[in-house]
């Protein structure tokens, strides 16, 4: 149970920024999950909290306390890692209970707290094979025993689920959710799944190029980006952005025209819309007006590409939308939901 | 179809036979000849006509036990080589973790200067080395021998742990860490027993090379005291009964069979990757 700050961090190698400016305050029991793309700072963050990487400037703190000068193993932090991590030579019974003979745990503690974390994991029954004798999905579940077996203050995963099919992906990550409420331990996890970073976390911090872009819930990540790389890489498919002008309130671009919008800015500007706050509409007054690129139905949604101009653009339509392609096509935008942001530096306007 | 792909597949396993079974041959048939000359009378092996059916005799074996102190010449090659095997681990073992896992400055020449003592003929080593060991007093024992034997074989020991080393994902490392093991315990408890594959093989290769050495061991052992079996083999030849060929042959092959008798024990673990199932794969 321990709170996080980060204060200031900065990594660099040489000439390099690893991670830059980072400055978060995580809650005890929250669950936090660091979301970009590969490259960006967030498992160096991460692995700078574990102690396992000292960042150049700023403080680590854990319920107050500095911890950059603390060792990797006197931190109370357990780390579930990308390629799981097991002790091939030790039984599953054994890499679980490594970390409390390492910890000093008595020894007589030891068989009840293993059965335990297995139990919460359900690999009770496979605690006598060898790492390799088990399947990804059961390796998976054993590393996150052996983190979860001494209870520590903090646990650290580092993309735990992409080594897995979509399918015991999802299972995966709901069985982490209630396990981690189920214990109420603060949680950092990283991932560059967006789908991860929104079901399982309190609050996700967007970075790229090792400094954060947002920090925010899931529902304010979505519905309130702050700048277009948010914008951009939360959501599937991701946000339509578009470039224009803008003036007196009229955006216009190729085959996009958007009335009514509450802003002083005049001139270039990237108008951004959902793909799921776009409908196909009969009327010609319509904010969109282009052709049918391409269509795509999934059964539960149809994805409809419009072109206009040389610009592609995603529409939601519903799951009986058909069409015959370059046929011509009007899309209206929810006008409560049409973003503007900065066409130099991606910031949100409006 | 079917019968056609059976038929190509029948000729290939045989042709598969083929060529593995004459490989053996080649690599088997030096062994037996020796074995066959070591059981044969010396008079029929110097005879210039070749004898199709060989007369049986243990005449040499005989002989290298009961003239020669054959049994005292094995243990002398199995102390030494058991013991420089021993140094050799003791000292590659912390050297390879280090030159595979450490960041420090010269690290790569250090790794390369291990290596490259390697490379220089031993004869140029064999007359210093003679007085270094007459200094200490060591001349003529097997302590020498053991120490020789680590001295040759402990650059590519160093090597091969090394690259072993190297190819154990730093996760394994790093989840230790956080779960709270130091260096040693790190080292100790993870990395030695991933590695046993290429400790055993390094081991191996040194024991094989420690077995065949001549010339230092020819230079240090210069009474039966300190004698290998390698060595011994030189007793035979010369002297008033001439080249003793069943003798020679014999003791060579009681030199090869524990060497097999290892090789064939530790087979599995020669070619099977312990680190299996650690990491996704």
């Amino acid at each position: 149970m321990a709170r996080i700050e980060l204060n200031n961090i900065q990594k660099k190698w040489g000439a390099f920024w690893g991670v830059r400016d980072v400055n978060i305050d995580i809650k005890d029991e929250e669950f936090v999950v660091f979301l970009g793309p590969s490259g960006c700072g967030k498992t160096t963050t991460m692995r700078m909290i574990a102690g396992l990487e000292e960042p150049n400037e700023g403080e680590i703190k854990m319920d107050g306390e500095v911890m950059n000068d603390i060792d990797a193993r006197d931190r109370d932090v357990a780390m579930v890692f990308q390629g799981y991590a097991l002790y091939p030579n030790m039984s599953i019974y054994e890499n679980i209970r490594f970390p409390l003979r390492m910890r000093g745990v008595p020894k007589d503690q030891h068989d009840g707290l293993v059965k335990k974390a297995a139990g919460l994991v359900e690999l009770t029954d496979y605690l006598d094979r060898k790492p390799s004798a088990l399947s990804g999905g059961q390796r998976q579940r054993a590393a996150l025993a052996r983190a979860i077996v001494r209870e520590p203050q903090v646990f650290l995963m580092d993309e735990p689920l992409s080594n897995l099919d979509a399918k015991l992906r999802q299972a995966m990550r709901v069985q982490i959710k209630h396990i981690q409420r189920a214990l109420k331990i603060t949680t950092v996890y990283v991932t560059h799944d967006q789908i991860e970073a929104m079901t399982l976390a309190d609050r996700i911090v967007i970075m790229q190029s090792g400094m954060i872009q947002q920090i925010g819930t899931p529902d304010e990540i979505y519905n309130d980006p702050t700048n277009t790389f948010v914008a951009n890489f939360i959501g599937s498919p991701p946000m339509n952005l578009i470039e224009g002008t803008l003036s007196d309130g009229t955006f216009v671009a190729d085959g996009v025209r958007v009335t009514g919008i509450e802003s002083t800015t005049e001139g270039k500007v990237t108008l951004g819309v959902r793909p799921e706050d776009c409908t196909v509409s009969a009327s010609t007054e319509a904010e969109l007006n282009g052709t049918v690129y391409g269509l795509e139905p999934t059964g539960d949604v149809t994805y409809l590409t419009v072109k206009a101009g040389d610009k592609l653009i995603e529409v939601k339509a519903d799951r009986t939308y058909r069409a015959d392609l370059d046929v011509p096509v009007q899309v209206a935008f929810d006008p409560d939901r049409i973003y503007v942001f900065d066409s130099e530096d991606g910031k949100r306007i409006q | 179809m079917a019968s056609n792909r059976k038929k190509s597949r029948g000729e290939s396993l045989f042709l598969r036979y083929l060529i593995l079974g004459g490989w053996a041959l080649f690599c088997l048939a030096p062994v037996l000849w020796f074995l066959s000359i070591g059981l044969r009378p010396r008079t029929e092996i110097i005879t210039p006509q070749p004898i199709y059916i060989p007369t049986f005799s243990l005449d040499a074996w005989h002989m290298i036990w009961e003239d020669w102190p054959m049994g005292k010449y094995l243990r002398n090659s199995v102390a030494a080589i058991i013991g420089s095997v021993i140094i050799d681990l003791v000292l590659a073992i912390p050297a390879a973790y280090s030159l595979s896992r450490f960041e420090y400055k010269g690290r790569d020449d250090i790794g390369f200067y291990i290596l490259s003592t390697r490379m220089m003929a031993p004869a140029i080593v064999a007359v210093p080395i003679f007085f270094l060991f007459r200094n200490m007093g060591l001349l003529d024992t097997i302590w020498a021998l053991m120490l020789v034997y680590a001295a040759i074989n402990l650059s590519f020991v160093t090597w091969i742990i090394r690259s072993y080393m190297l190819d154990i994902p730093k996760e394994l490392e790093d989840a230790a860490r956080t779960d709270g093991a130091g260096e040693i315990r790190i080292l100790w408890e993870i990395i030695i027993p991933a590695i046993l594959p290429g400790i055993i093989t390094a081991s191996v290769i040194a024991m094989i090379f420690a077995i065949n050495e001549f010339l230092f061991t020819l230079l240090i052992a210069s009474t039966p005291d300190a004698y290998t079996m390698s060595v011994a083999l030189a007793n035979f030849t010369g002297g008033s009964d001439g080249v003793i060929y069943n003798a020679i042959a014999l003791v060579a092959f009681l030199a090869f069979v524990p060497v097999f008798l290892v090789v064939v024990a530790i087979q599995k673990h020669l070619s099977r990757g312990l680190t299996m199932g650690a990491v996704k794969g």
